[in-house]
């Protein structure tokens, strides 16, 4: 069995809670705007392309907290580095700030595309006003994910 | 750096380390579970009721607007309203296989029964409830077809297929008299109303009995169905089908004023307790002497205002239909409120039957305009709701 040092250790939960809780977030988001969308494509079939757009907005802060996730995993777990415990709780942070912020983010976001698909069902007017009122919940996920790239840098995980 | 922790770790009792962070790790699990379990709470709430909304909302969309209507109130004759009305699928769909009358209600009742099967769980009871309504209709067209003595086919050009007596249709067209319509609705909740209201039918030769008995089986039955509301949808639901009652109940007694009847000649017909006006009100409201009486009654109540104005009308007219439209426009204005405050809830779907039955009256009126002589757009323009 390979030894991993408390701080790597922690550092891999970090990346755990970092895609774990941002997943979560994204995921509820994209099943309530999925949900919203087929009941548009049931009503109206050329809304299937549109509903697909809004159903794949909440998708990004899976994707930030995979990138996270991925970053602390590369810096200290696959890189064999021996991390301190102090900085393997720097990692919890940084996944914790993408973590909850791709959750409140993602839940959001979800809310606001299913309400979007449902007021260009019924008018497709909507569509442009609809994407800018959705895109606004990512800007929460975004402050995560620069938080956790600067607690990274600063902290010296990553190009440390 | 790691010394000062170990010290401060040691310090506060901690045998290690490694214990501190074990413990530094439990709390951040519970703090993670805790705002979890807050943030998706709200989220259970809205996610039964994404699908069925924008099922709703798409179909909101293709409400007709006051430009289609003035197109459609332009039509020179009924098969000009037939053709403008085949260009939309939802009601081309019906218009070569019935009567206009019965397509346009066929669309309406197939809104009904959309949302009573995609409503979630908890408010599915309602709206299947109120998929009798058709029933209901379907009834009292039935015993009136009957009484005048229309054949099967005429007499199918009257009913919705819709509701829950669907499967008993055929049977109660083909009927020949009313105690044949008895034996088809044989052990349904329908049979014992009209049993006890066909006498009365036969000693006055009065409607009214028969139709307001089967309306407050409809009406108080429903208001049943959310008595007890289970969330914030329910309760809203609650107040929608409340104000249908309300609003049903100041007809009949404002109705019965008008011809004069006392207390005891409305009583069986009102529905026993309102939502906002309770019991012990509507037995004040009905010992009123006069519609004045009424309505000063309602003194308190958000029926006041709206019936209020309608009394300068109807001291105009003399006619009660002033205060059948503000009481209707009443109950839109409730479900507009509804659907505007509860968004992600069951406000768009209440919002929705409330414009699509406003829809479907005004081209009924429209239709009725068309048909008879002398109406011109615009009188029709001021006819509608």
């Amino acid at each position: 069995m390979v030894e991993v040092a408390l701080g790597t250790a922690l550092a891999a939960i970090g990346a755990g809670v970092a895609i774990g809780f941002a997943g979560l977030g994204s995921g509820i988001g994209q099943g309530i705007a999925a949900a919203g969308s087929v009941g548009a494509v049931a009503e109206d079939e050329e809304m299937f392309a549109r509903g697909i757009i809004f159903t794949a907005l909440p998708e990004t802060q899976a994707i930030y907290g995979f990138l996270i996730a991925i970053l602390l995993m590369v810096f200290t777990v696959m890189a064999g580095k021996a991390l301190s415990p102090a900085l393997g709780l720097v990692a919890i942070g940084a996944g914790a700030a993408i973590g909850f912020a791709g959750l409140g983010s993602g839940m959001g976001q979800g809310i606001a595309a299913s309400s979007s698909v449902g007021s260009v069902v019924e008018d497709p007017d909507m569509f442009a006003r609809g994407i800018i009122f959705t895109a606004l919940p990512e800007t929460q996920a975004i402050y995560g994910f620069l938080i956790a790239i600067l607690l990274m840098v600063f902290a010296g995980i990553m190009g440390g | 750096m790691v010394e000062d922790i170990a010290t401060l770790v040691t310090s506060l009792g901690f045998p290690s380390t490694e214990a501190f962070l074990g413990l530094v790790i439990l709390v951040l699990l519970i703090i993670g579970a805790v705002v979890v379990i807050v943030t998706i709470r709200p989220v259970q709430n809205i996610f039964p009721y994404t699908y069925p909304n924008a099922r709703v909302r798409g179909r909101a969309g293709k409400i007709f607007t006051e430009k289609q209507f003035s197109e459609i109130i332009e039509a020179g004759n009924i098969d000009e309203v037939k053709n403008y009305l085949r260009g939309f699928p939802d009601y081309a769909k019906y218009i070569d296989q019935y009567s206009l009358e019965k397509a346009l209600d066929t669309q309406l009742a197939e809104n009904y029964d959309l949302i009573a099967r995609i409503t979630p769980a908890n408010s599915r009871d309602a709206f299947k409830f109120l998929l009798k309504k058709w029933d209901i209709q379907n009834l009292k067209s039935i015993v009136i077809a009957k009484k005048v003595g229309l054949n099967a086919e005429e007499t199918l050009e009257l009913v919705v297929p819709f509701g829950e007596l669907t499967d008993k249709l055929d049977a109660l067209v083909d009927a020949n008299d009313i105690n044949e319509v008895l034996s088809a609705l044989e052990g349904t909740e329908y049979t014992s109303i009209i049993e006890d209201a066909i006498p009365i039918y036969e000693e006055t030769g009065m409607l009214l009995p028969l139709e307001a008995s089967l309306d407050k089986y409809l009406l108080e039955n429903l208001l049943r169905t959310v008595t007890t509301p289970e969330d914030d949808n329910t309760a809203l639901l609650k107040s929608y089908v409340g104000s249908m009652v309300d609003a049903t109940n100041l007809k009949i007694i404002l109705r019965a004023k008008v011809d004069g009847l006392k207390f005891e000649d409305i009583d069986p017909y009102m529905i026993s307790d309102g939502y906002q006006i309770r019991e012990w009100k509507l037995k004040d409201l009905m010992e009123a002497e006069d519609v004045a009486g009424v309505v000063s009654g309602l003194e308190g109540t958000e029926y006041a205002p709206v019936l209020v104005e309608a009394m300068t009308q109807y001291t105009e007219t003399g006619s009660i239909g002033a205060f059948e439209i503000a009481l209707d426009n009443h109950v839109s204005e409730t479900a507009k409120r509804i659907s505007l405050k509860n968004q992600f809830g069951i406000g768009p779907m209440i919002g929705f039957l409330s414009k699509k039955e406003k829809e479907i009256k005004n081209l009924k009126i429209i239709v009725r305009g068309k048909r008879e002589e002398g109406f011109t757009p615009a009188m029709i323009k001021e006819m509608l709701v």
